[in-house]
């Protein structure tokens, strides 16, 4: 995995050069969204071939759907007490340098 | 996008269950290894193209910074604390949550390590992004404006974006968009991460 990470790393460095640089002239650029959006269609339909034929997987979907609830209500509460506990230094900041509550 | 995006698993896992494509199976390791590096690429462009973003940062200061971080950190440790309850090790837990809501991404990364765990990350992001789009009025009313960022995660700087930017001021919009825009840079690299923890 630790070399797959680089190759991931580097891939997407170079399309931020890419990006950056504006090295893609504008009206390629809007063709490059099309072939993006059905490179990622066709991906996620060979994506739902995997998942459809793993015996494993279909019969467990509710399983995992319940699962994903679950997972992502814990996510999203824990994000937000993270921000609650960080904003309250943050706004401290703030009042010193504007004198204001800005959020 | 997002009905069309639903349209295409729906209808690979329909031809995949019905009918499964022997030579599709046999060869789908590789396509998506491919794939996902085409894609990847384009991920860069697209980061690469927001040149602003960096000056912003500067703008506002680097305790900005300190948003995108803690969502992170609260996307990652909910799901692993979610993950001790349904009884899922740490690394496939972490690695589900380290999708911050980034569905498409997220389960395409975990495809070719299990299916099994990529439908749990593509479900459990997409329900994040539905649950987010619900309550995130909510929140920025009854808790604040900047926690208000947090249930979206990736889809900050996107689809989450114009409702954030509704429910809150402008200034907290521009704290989502580059919020969103480091989220999505950290996702394709914190998947593979934490699944080999």
């Amino acid at each position: 995995m630790g070399l797959r990470l680089i190759m991931y790393l580097v891939i997407i460095f170079l399309g931020g050069i890419v990006g950056y640089k504006r090295l893609v002239h504008k009206n390629i650029m809007g063709k490059m969204n099309l072939i993006q959006s059905i490179c990622l269609l066709f991906l996620l339909f060979i994506m739902g071939i995997k998942i459809g034929g793993n015996e494993d997987v279909t019969s467990s979907f509710f399983r995992l759907g319940f699962q994903a609830i679950i997972i992502s209500i814990f996510s999203i509460a824990l994000s937000i007490l993270f921000i609650m506990i960080i904003k309250k230094f943050m706004i401290n900041d703030g009042e010193k340098e504007e004198g204001k509550n800005e959020f | 996008m997002s009905f069309r995006i639903i349209l295409a698993v729906l209808g690979g896992i329909l031809l995949g269950y019905f009918f499964s494509p022997e030579f599709i199976l046999s060869n789908s390791d590789i396509i998506i290894d491919i794939g996902l590096c085409l894609l990847l690429f384009f991920v860069g462009i697209d980061i690469g193209k927001n040149k602003e973003v960096l000056h912003r940062i500067k703008e506002m200061g680097f305790k900005i910074l300190l948003v995108p971080l803690m969502i992170i950190l609260g996307s990652i440790f909910g799901s692993i604390l979610a993950g001790f309850i349904i009884k899922l090790p740490v690394n496939e837990s972490g690695a589900v949550g380290a999708g911050l809501g980034w569905y498409t991404l997220s389960a395409m990364m975990l495809t070719n390590y299990s299916s099994e765990l990529s439908t749990l990350a593509f479900l459990t992001n997409v329900v994040r992004e539905i649950l987010g789009l619900m309550i995130i009025p909510f929140v920025a009313k009854h808790i604040g404006y900047l926690e208000s960022i947090a249930p979206a995660g990736a889809t900050a700087m996107d689809t989450s974006l114009p409702l954030i930017s509704k429910s809150t001021d402008s200034k907290t919009a521009i704290v989502s968009f580059i919020t969103g825009m480091i989220l999505s840079t950290a996702v394709p690299i914190l998947v593979p991460i934490m699944i080999s923890i």
